[in-house]
């Protein structure tokens, strides 16, 4: 889920360039004066905009946690044990495994971007409802049906958004839109992590006690985030119609091409670093999914403190990611750096696993690393494969990356119910070692191929420079 | 290097015997109502006998007033119990049941499960209040008859429309039961389980209170330790283990009792991970001195001599349940398993597997750094010798 947003704008923003028909500033003026904040060529009427934005995705971010956020009131309440709870973020990724590759088909082909978004939207709000109709009502299969609903949504929103923010701030300020927005998608992550046991405690107090009825009543709480992101969908809509009658401009587009038979012709190091993707991630989600439970048993932390542990893996992700990625910008290097990202994943999920130390420590780390990662992984992907070939190669990324979502949600439940947290920890590490032993791999084939992923950035400069004296 | 096998045999044999309690696998042999004449109403005594090389556990189980488990640890192959069955089975009867000879024991505990308290959990904390209901007095229970299967022993009694049982399994080896908490249980120990199964509670909220004694000689249990540990692989969830020993005299008394717990009680039957309910214990507390005359049974028989009381008893409640969880009511089944030995308290290493998925999972890494390193500096150098001919040519 979390990691969409670190690709896409790459992605768009080199796509869009292409498509780009924005207008210019003056050239599509009529008549009368605008006030600047209803101009939509002025500065201040794109941070109207950019708030809309931001608050798109709101929702679904808020909303993708929310059984980690009260898990052990939704085991407790609808009588689930592990496995079962952890099937409602397996389904949240299985409409993704496929969906992945026409999320932009869809949103350039068949709805355009505002009517994309706003069902898009539509589908985020309507599996939560349903996920806590069925929470309300103590069906477990209807909240799966509603997670499953809500997944369809959830990641296509996403793209959704990207477009959107290329559309508006291409040639502007468009990397600062796009680290606000992620910014704000792990705030709606962090703000539901810590927000969702104060309102079933007060649901609880309304009610009389806890339940299924309390529960499926917070998640309805919830689904209010996603309401609102469904009106900032509708506003998007109407703001960006009349954007392009006022600016003649054309609807966005994300220019995804996606081409499977792209997939046959993939190198060798993409390969690996769809490896990487999967192993890595699967240790770092499900793991938060199960977060919580895990620090009140093993740490004897209060319901709230838990809680908050484990969002700090998305707190320190906001701060961190756009310094991190400067660093990684600014020396080149990626591999090394992937490396670093793992290894200390490693160590983070070891020190969780085998000491009493605090988890403020691990987590802490792992926030770090995660945020390294993806800082220095989703960026390769441009190294190894040529332009036309981007949005298969991310597609496919992130498609084996839900698949691997989906397939280790369901398995760290089962290993949880039978074999306890310690066999669950050690085997999120064994999935981090697979993606070591598959970094050490890229290193060396990509060394072997004298290839470009593990260059400095001066050489890579150089080697640009180079290239285009020699075009001249 | 032939002879060296039986030396390291030795050596470690030694080391073993040196850390307490002696064998590692003994014989069992398992007989109720020893040297009873005849079938008698009021409840059964077994008695285990664990022989090891070369001393003797004797697991005495009893429904005789408060069901009690005694176990006496003898320093020779060669000590039997004796009973006075026509005074053991008055109830009152001070050292009645012995074991012979007196001066070959090494320490003796018994474990008396004294009563059952409930409580009204009006506001769902768990903290229990002054006011109790009326406790259930096991002693004044009608007990089965006991259920042998092996050197295992099943006792219910009825209670409150429901049973309380208590399940006793002797060991002849180190293994793990196969259900839940899967204590790790040596040939020094046995197993206890308390099952609280279809009782009628007496409010929708009510929680219950198992009340302890423990009775032991010279070395009386008088301490509980919490243990932490990470390895949750066979109780998972589950990181506290309570250890009830001798705690001040620890140095001096190798082969002192102990009674060994996980902090869980589980509301199902099998167990599984959802219906892991903590369990919390109170401090163990001095009785004063009528405590084991109310008892009765097993433990008045054999640790009281003729008008004179044993000094060394101690109390304990284990609470099942915190504030949050469910109350009885809701699944009316309550299972608590405690170990009960001699020795070191047994206590949980990594299993073989995990060991081998990180000794696996880091060294592969490392394998294929090495083995590419080796091979980018052959090829490296194949390379430089290649431009290094290429003038000749």
């Amino acid at each position: 889920m979390a990691d969409i947003e670190e690709d896409r704008p790459l992605l768009a923003a080199e796509a869009g360039d292409e498509d780009s028909l924005s207008g210019g500033e003056e050239s599509g003026r009529v008549g009368r004066p605008l006030p600047a904040i209803c101009d939509p060529a002025h500065v201040l009427h794109r941070v109207v905009v950019l708030v809309f934005m931001c608050f798109l995705g709101f929702g679904s971010y808020f909303c993708y946690d929310n059984p980690a956020s009260l898990q052990t009131e939704v085991l407790q309440d609808l009588n689930l044990n592990t496995a079962k709870f952890m099937q409602l973020y397996a389904w949240y990724s299985w409409p993704n495994v496929i969906l992945c590759f026409f999320g932009g088909f869809l949103i350039d082909r068949v709805f355009g971007i505002r009517l994309g978004t706003i069902i898009f939207s539509l589908f985020v709000c309507i599996g939560q409802l349903i996920f806590a109709t069925g929470a309300l009502v103590n069906r477990f299969w209807l909240m799966e049906i509603g997670r499953f609903i809500f997944g369809i949504g959830g990641e296509s929103l996403a793209v959704a958004q990207n477009t959107y923010a290329v559309n508006w701030f291409k040639g502007k300020e468009l990397n600062l839109v796009f680290g606000l927005q992620l910014s704000m998608a792990r705030l709606g992550s962090t703000v539901n992590m810590n927000i969702m046991g104060w309102v079933y405690s007060k649901v609880t107090l309304l009610i009389g006690a806890p339940g299924h009825t309390t529960l499926g009543c917070s998640f309805m709480i919830a689904a209010v985030t996603c309401i609102f992101s469904l009106i900032c969908a509708l506003v998007l809509a109407f703001l960006d119609k009349r954007a392009e009658k006022i600016l003649q401009k054309e609807q966005g587009k994300t220019g995804e091409v996606i081409q499977l038979t792209d997939v046959k012709d993939f190198p060798l190091p993409l390969w690996i670093i769809f490896i990487i993707c999967v192993s890595y991630y699967v240790a770092i989600f499900p793991f938060i999914g199960l977060g919580q439970v895990f620090f009140i048993e093993k740490f004897d932390f209060s319901p709230a403190e838990a809680r908050a542990v484990n969002s700090i893996v998305y707190i320190i992700s906001a701060p961190a990611s756009p310094v991190l990625g400067f660093l990684v910008d600014k020396t080149g290097r990626n591999v090394i750096w992937v490396m670093c990202a793992v290894c200390t994943t490693l160590a983070s999920h070891m020190m969780l696993a085998f000491t009493f130390w605090t988890p403020w420590i691990g987590m802490s780390l792992l926030g770090l690393s995660y945020s390294l990662l993806a800082c220095a992984l989703w960026p390769m992907v441009a190294f190894v494969v040529p332009e036309h070939q981007l949005g298969t190669a991310y597609g496919f990324m992130q498609s084996v990356q839900n698949l691997g979502l989906a397939l280790i949600a369901m398995a760290a439940g089962a290993i949880l119910d039978t074999k306890g947290y310690l066999f669950l920890q050690v085997f999120f590490c064994s999935c981090i070692c697979i993606a070591l032993v598959a970094v050490v791999m890229l290193y060396f084939v990509d060394y072997l191929r004298g290839g470009d992923l593990n260059r400095s950035a001066a050489a890579r400069a150089k080697l640009l420079k180079e290239a285009t004296s020699e075009a001249e | 290097m032939a002879a060296a096998w039986p030396l390291c045999a030795a050596l470690l044999s030694l080391a073993f015997r040196s850390s307490g309690a002696a064998s590692s696998t003994r014989h069992l042999s398992v007989e109720l109502n020893p040297g009873s004449p005849a079938p008698h109403a009021g409840g059964d005594l077994l008695h285990v006998r664990a022989l090891g090389d070369e001393d003797t556990l004797h697991f005495l189980f009893c429904s005789q007033g408060a069901p009690t488990l005694l176990v006496v640890h003898t320093g020779v192959t060669s000590s039997y119990v004796s009973v006075d069955w026509q005074r053991f089975l008055s109830r009152n009867a001070s050292g009645s049941l012995r074991v012979e000879p007196v001066s070959s024991i090494v320490s003796s505990t018994a474990l008396v499960f004294s009563r059952l308290l409930e409580y009204n959990d009006v506001n769902n904390t768990a903290d229990m209040p002054y006011e109790l209901f009326p406790p259930y007095q096991l002693r004044n229970i009608t007990w089965s008859a006991m259920e042998l299967s092996g050197a295992a022993a099943r006792l219910c009694g009825a209670v409150a429309q429901g049973s309380v049982c208590l399940h006793l399994s002797v060991f002849d080896g180190e293994g793990r039961d196969e259900m839940w908490p899967r204590l790790l249980h040596t040939a020094n120990s046995s197993q206890v389980a308390v099952r609280l199964n279809g009782l009628l509670p007496r409010s929708r909220r009510s929680r219950f209170l198992l009340e302890l004694h423990s009775v032991g000689g010279v070395y009386p249990l008088n301490a509980v330790g919490v243990r932490r540990s990470i390895d949750d692989e066979f109780t998972p969830s589950i990181f506290k283990v309570s250890e009830w020993t001798s705690g001040a005299n620890e140095s001096s008394c190798d082969g002192c009792g102990f009674v060994l717990w996980k902090q869980v009680a589980y509301r199902h039957s099998p167990p599984a991970l959802e219906d892991a309910s903590p369990c919390r214990h109170t401090e163990p507390r001095r009785q004063s001195a009528g405590a084991l005359a109310e008892a009765g049974g097993l433990a008045l028989a054999f640790f009281a001599t003729e008008g004179d009381e044993p000094n060394g008893v101690f109390g304990l409640n284990i609470s099942f349940g915190v504030a949050g969880e469910p109350f009885y009511d809701a699944t009316k089944f309550l299972s608590w398993t405690a170990l009960v030995g001699v020795g070191p308290p047994p206590s949980d290493t990594f299993s073989p597997l995990v060991a081998a998925i990180m000794a696996v999972g880091l060294g592969a890494p490392l394998v294929i750094l090495l083995m590419g390193g080796v091979y980018v500096c052959l090829r490296k150098r194949s390379a430089s010798s290649a431009s290094g001919y290429e003038p000749i040519n």
